[in-house]
């Protein structure tokens, strides 16, 4: 039942030697922070994208590049993840290439700000269905799938907007409030099947789509503890442990990563 | 550098209270393999001696040092041990603690001595080690050896509370806004995050027959001593420099649905549909 190791060193257990992993949102910084960690730390990586935009198409493929420079296994693929079929495409595409699947990361970002008052239930639902519908999409496709194997490792990413509101953020926060609890729901559903879901909750992080100019940024320093945005590779640690059997018995957790911002008032 | 060489911890001085037995134990020995020579801390001798050995036993150094995190004279003079032996403090984990008297009685029957010696043993000593070390993790930040790392093990009852579980669910919520205060305090000093472990009954057969085998943990299983070591290596080496004020809870599952931690494991019956 153990997959730890008891007499390795407790370095030992981070590895990802051996494993794979299909990293959704490695077009936006931190997924592809996380695609890169996985890949240094032993795994095969294969990424995706969250839309079909070109330019998300252009970052994926660079990050494959990395891995494939890394001496990894690895593929990049451009899909919407809010479309069924593509998420089965991207199934059948990592089964392929590496046969099981270990480690899921759902880093899906579709940024989207406006004024409730302006926002039509066609981009309301367009804001859910990628960044939250998609999410579920990849847990029910590929991580059913992981059950079948009774092994696994899900990491669904979100940030600080999926605690904390934001003025014209009802559907982007809710949609990544809604990435959070669906984690811990499924972490319970799947407890005693060997997968573990976990979400890591970014900091506001350098690139992120939802920042917008500098005198917000300014504004957003000024209030951090480390008086700075967070960089995409800090939570590249975190990923790796989540996705490690050295995290055997976490499941159903937000682990923040956000140089102390939610501890203000 | 590779994600997986910032684990480690060559050369890093590390001091463990409640390092006698448990999960203090467990945290030493992941310390010292990831690199780092370790300060054993508790009150009772023959068992910090038993831990330092198991720690040399990695072929790092252990100083075995008696310690009452709960008289802070005593905890500044560990302190002054540690600095005298190795000559820098560079991670402390606060893992001291447990259920005291009172535990289970009424209100009514809690004594003022029986209150404070629960927040004594459970807060106000980390308070202490906090207060000693932080000037030493202050000197090294500022030649620019690197910020300190303060991890502090707080409960499950820190973040929910327990029937009759007065002064050690309070003491354990104390920690948690006392280590948010000093993230936000000293950011270029210091990183203080906490660790939350579930139901680790430490081999003790009377424990795992109280929680049923944890049956009732959504995993189905108790924690094991070893599983809290990774994520103190993690917390205390350089992958979690952005991490602060956090708390790493580790329970197999039994925080995510909101039960206490030996309560029923929540299922919504499909009927509902």
């Amino acid at each position: 039942m153990h997959a730890r190791r008891k007499d390795g060193n407790v370095l030992e257990g981070f590895s990802l030697a051996g494993k794979s992993a299909v990293v959704i949102g490695a077009s936006n910084p931190l997924g592809r922070a996380a695609a890169i960690a996985l890949a240094e730390a032993g795994a095969n990586v294969g990424v995706a994208t969250t839309t079909r935009a070109k330019k998300e198409e252009v970052v994926a493929n660079s990050c494959a590049n990395e891995i494939w420079a890394l001496d990894r296994k690895g593929f990049a693929l451009a899909i919407d993840a809010s479309l069924e079929s593509d998420i089965d495409a991207l199934a059948e595409r990592a089964a392929s290439e590496f046969g099981e699947v270990d480690v899921l990361v759902n880093a899906h970002d579709l940024p989207y700000a406006q004024p409730i008052g302006d926002i039509s239930f066609d981009d309301w639902r367009r804001a859910m269905d990628v960044n939250l519908g998609g999410v579920f999409l990849a847990c029910k496709i590929i991580g059913g799938a992981m059950v079948k194997q009774g092994k696994g490792r899900i990491i669904n990413v979100a940030t600080v907007l999926g605690e904390r509101g934001m003025a014209n953020g009802t559907a982007y926060c809710a949609a990544q409030a809604g990435v959070l609890n669906m984690t811990r729901a499924l972490a319970l559903e799947w407890a005693r099947t060997g997968v573990t879901v976990n979400a890591i909750g970014a900091g506001w992080t350098e690139g992120m789509g939802i920042i917008g100019g500098d005198e917000n940024r300014q504004q957003l320093e000024r209030y951090l503890p480390y008086k700075r945005l967070a960089k995409p590779g800090e939570i590249r640690g975190i990923a790796v442990y989540l996705a490690s059997d050295a995290a055997e018995y976490l499941t159903g957790q937000v682990i923040w990563i956000e140089g102390g911002a939610l501890s203000h008032a | 550098m590779s994600v997986l060489d910032k684990l480690k911890l060559d050369d890093k001085v590390a001091i463990v209270t409640g390092a006698g037995r448990g999960l203090g134990r467990a945290m030493s020995i992941a310390l010292a393999e990831a690199g780092a020579d370790i300060v054993v801390t508790a009150r009772t001798k023959t068992q910090i001696e038993e831990t330092a050995g198991l720690v040399r036993q990695t072929g790092r150094k252990a100083l075995p040092v008696s310690c009452d995190v709960t008289d802070s004279s005593s905890v500044n003079a560990m302190v002054e041990a540690t600095v005298a032996e190795f000559g820098r403090i560079d991670i402390l984990v606060n893992n001291a603690g447990g259920y005291t008297a009172g535990y289970n009685d009424e209100l009514a029957d809690i004594s003022d001595e029986t209150w404070r010696i629960g927040i004594d043993t459970n807060l106000t000593g980390a308070v202490f080690c906090c207060r000693a070390v932080i000037p030493h993790m202050t000197a090294a930040a500022q030649t620019g050896t690197g910020r300190g790392k303060i991890i502090n093990v707080t409960s499950g009852f820190g973040l929910r509370a327990g029937r009759n579980n007065f002064s050690y669910t309070a003491a354990k919520a104390g920690l948690i806004n006392f280590t948010r205060a000093l993230s936000m305090t000293y950011p270029a000093t210091i990183q203080a995050n906490l660790i939350a472990p579930g139901l680790f009954p430490h081999g003790q057969k009377a424990l795992i027959d109280w929680w049923k085998g944890g049956k009732f943990v959504p995993m189905g299983r108790l924690g094991l001593d070893e599983e809290l070591g990774p994520i103190c290596v993690f917390l205390a080496s350089g992958l979690s420099d952005y991490m602060n004020g956090q708390i790493i809870v580790l329970d197999g599952g039994g925080l995510a649905g909101g039960q206490a931690p030996t309560g029923f494991a929540p299922v919504i019956p499909m009927e509902v549909a």
